[in-house]
């Protein structure tokens, strides 16, 4: 469940049954300048209604609440609805020994109406009662964020990693079958097949994809013995007639027999991809067709650079958002919140440390911890550009993670 | 300031009887025969050219040659393969020209059919340094806004020069299609040899055409290889290579410019 902003503002409850106590306690805080949302309820059947539309994190409780409830009654069903909540007592005989019953139930401070409740005093025990509050409420919204947060990223990641646009050696946008649809009507072709070669580090290989933007699943000759390959190293459209045999510096693709001539345009996208539109079938290819080709080809160039402009940025920021999935299970890990044992080092400290082990110790994440963090909100943009609902709710809690995050070191907490 | 004298006329006139294209590149020793040739593009499918010369009664010799990659400085091995059929295209009409000569293949482009300039370059060097190669065919050409950087534009250049200096004979394609955009090399036209297509009856036949980046005209079609039926300057600039080795192989020490003035003559006196 994400974590609003909201939520980062403590909620306190007070509970009496004389308004005129309420009222007091009411303006202590609001002139207190503790950051907190004040709810205020006259008697436990109301207590609860706010119990139920709101979480509380502090309770001031009258021990006496009249017509026969008590305040500890009161705070045992408050603590069905916020087993975190702590309270503090209001009675008239604080001195007596506290009831471990009472402890249990989170009762952490009494005031006594009888002697020495004043502004002051009730102040600094809200004061103390905060502090103490905090650092587990943080841990616990950290843990409710990245169990969220990992939630969000595990449903969507495999989807979009899995997303064929980002298998492939290049994108094959709506524009670029559009595109050549609109070069084999205007050419008069007969049909088309774009070939994409790609060549980098992780080696050498090339597919073929139909009219539609199909992948064309047959065995393909090796690229050097291609028409593709061949068409690459002339650089300009060039026409071929496939009636004459091949001559064994080329063989034909399975696609290509049975062919009577070709267009090849080829289309240097980058040092590493490179493109080659096969136009099939005109009798004959004119002078006027290589140009119109050439020009296509040029605006084809451009529109395969930029998807795989988008495709990079895409997969930057997915990295990125793995790197961060791994830093919440180390997070998750350290904290060990299901043993009840807590690290050694304060939460905050160790939420950076263990963020930053973990995106350091994820060689495939080309960034910086921190850059990392900063990177992610840019999963927006991508959320944005694809229209997913899905996406924008994952890039939703890593915007909040670093919100959080933010938080937890002091960046974005104007508490005092 | 005296006329000539009958003598020297006498010399004028011998000089001109032998400079015929069937004196020239009609004599049976005419076969590129001593004389090495970079091709640097693509690679070479060596086998395919061997066995189709030796289908004509024409043993080649063997190809040498390396392949030169951006992230490696020294050149791996030939393994007498093409990376597309380009450069095979290229060899078969400098052998079909002068089926003698010693090729050797510079793989500069792989199969990305594109390479730096540093690689041109290093292969450059390789083949007139290393291969000791009196003719370098360049098939290929560097749009004018790649090239924008000075520096590498004077690097470039100063690597043709070397090799004019050194007696090397440079022949680049014109790469002169585009009407506005110049071509590197062939822009560096009087220290090599700028070469425009055309369309000649003969192989042998070529033509002086004096322009901005050209100086050549040579037959642009070739003979072996998907496209090789498309007019070129890329099948052009090894048809005037080629005829450039068959001379060199009666006169191999003729020097850039006196290839050039032999070119010339011979082609207005075709």
């Amino acid at each position: 469940m994400p974590v609003s902003s909201e939520e980062t503002i403590e909620t306190i409850l007070i509970v009496d049954d004389e308004e005129s106590v309420r009222r007091t306690f009411r303006e202590w805080l609001e002139s207190s300048g503790i950051r907190c949302r004040i709810v205020t309820a006259e008697d436990a059947e109301h207590a609860l209604r706010e119990a139920n539309r709101q979480p509380i994190d502090l309770a001031i409780l009258d021990w006496n609440l009249g017509a026969g409830n008590d305040g500890l009654r009161l705070l045992e069903d408050l603590y069905v609805f916020h087993p975190d909540i702590v309270a503090i007592l209001v009675t008239g005989f604080a001195h007596q020994a506290t009831p471990l019953h009472a402890m249990r139930m989170g009762v952490r401070d009494y005031l006594d109406k009888n002697q020495d409740l004043d502004r002051e005093s009730f102040l600094a025990a809200v004061r103390r009662q905060l502090e103490r509050i905090l650092p587990a409420k943080r841990e616990r919204r950290l843990h409710a964020t990245l169990a969220a947060f990992r939630e969000a990223v595990e449903k969507i990641l495999p989807l979009v990693q899995s997303a064929a646009t980002l298998n492939e050696p290049v994108p094959l946008s709506e524009a670029i079958r559009g595109l050549l649809r609109f070069l084999v009507t205007a050419i008069g072709a007969q049909d088309a097949v774009l070939v994409v070669h790609r060549r980098d580090s992780k080696g050498d290989g090339y597919r073929a994809y139909d009219a539609s933007g199909q992948r064309i699943e047959t065995d393909l000759v090796s690229f050097a013995h291609s028409v593709a390959g061949a068409a690459i190293s002339l650089g300009k459209p060039s026409v071929l007639d496939f009636r004459q045999p091949a001559d064994g510096t080329v063989q034909w693709q399975s696609f290509e027999k049975g062919r009577q001539t070709v267009l090849a345009v080829p289309m240097a996208v980058s040092p590493e991809i490179q493109v080659v539109l096969e136009v099939f079938d005109k009798m004959p290819f004119t002078p006027d067709d290589q140009r119109l080709a050439g020009a296509g080809a040029a605006l084809g160039i451009d529109l395969l650079r930029h998807a795989l402009a988008e495709r990079q940025t895409h997969q930057l920021l997915f990295t990125a958002v793995e790197g961060a999935l791994q830093a919440s299970d180390s997070i998750t890990q350290a904290l060990d919140p299901a043993s009840g044992r807590r690290a050694a080092e304060p939460p905050a400290d160790l939420v950076l440390k263990k963020l930053r082990e973990g995106l350091a110790a994820d060689k495939a994440a080309p960034l910086e911890a921190d850059d990392t963090v900063r990177l992610a909100e840019a999963v927006r943009v991508l959320a944005l550009g694809h229209g997913s609902m899905a996406v924008q709710h994952c890039i939703r809690f890593v915007e909040q993670l670093r919100e959080l995050l933010d938080s937890v070191t002091g960046a974005g907490d104007s508490r005092t | 300031v005296s006329a000539p004298s009958p003598s020297h006329l006498d010399v004028f006139a011998k000089i001109q009887s032998l400079l015929t294209p069937e004196v020239l590149l009609g004599d049976p020793r005419a076969t590129g025969e001593g004389i090495a040739v970079a091709v640097l593009d693509s690679g070479i499918e060596e086998s395919l050219l061997q066995s189709k010369f030796r289908g004509r009664g024409q043993d080649i010799l063997p190809i040498r040659g390396a392949i030169f990659e951006p992230d490696r400085t020294e050149p791996g091995p030939y393994d007498g393969r093409q990376s597309s059929p380009h450069g095979t295209t290229v060899a078969d009409i400098i052998l079909s020209l002068a089926p003698r000569v010693q090729l050797y293949s510079a793989d500069i482009f792989g199969s990305a059919g594109s390479c730096e300039v540093d690689v041109l370059l290093r292969a450059m060097h390789h083949a007139v340094d290393v291969w000791k190669c009196k003719i370098v065919n360049l098939s290929l050409g560097i749009a004018e806004q790649r090239l924008q950087q000075v520096p590498r534009r004077y690097q470039f250049l100063r690597a043709v020069e070397e090799a004019y200096y050194k007696d090397v004979l440079v022949f680049a394609a014109a790469d002169n299609d585009h009407p506005l955009t110049r071509s590197y090399p062939a822009v560096f036209a009087p220290p090599l040899f700028s070469v425009d297509k055309g369309e000649f009856g003969d192989a042998l036949r070529f033509a002086y055409r004096l322009r901005e980046q050209v100086e050549f005209q040579a037959q642009g079609r070739g003979y072996l290889g998907p496209f090789a039926n498309e007019p070129a300057t890329s099948w052009a600039a090894p048809h005037l290579a080629g005829i450039a080795a068959r001379i060199l192989s009666l006169h191999p020490d003729l020097k850039p410019f006196e290839m050039k003035t032999i070119l010339y003559w011979l082609s207005k006196h075709a």
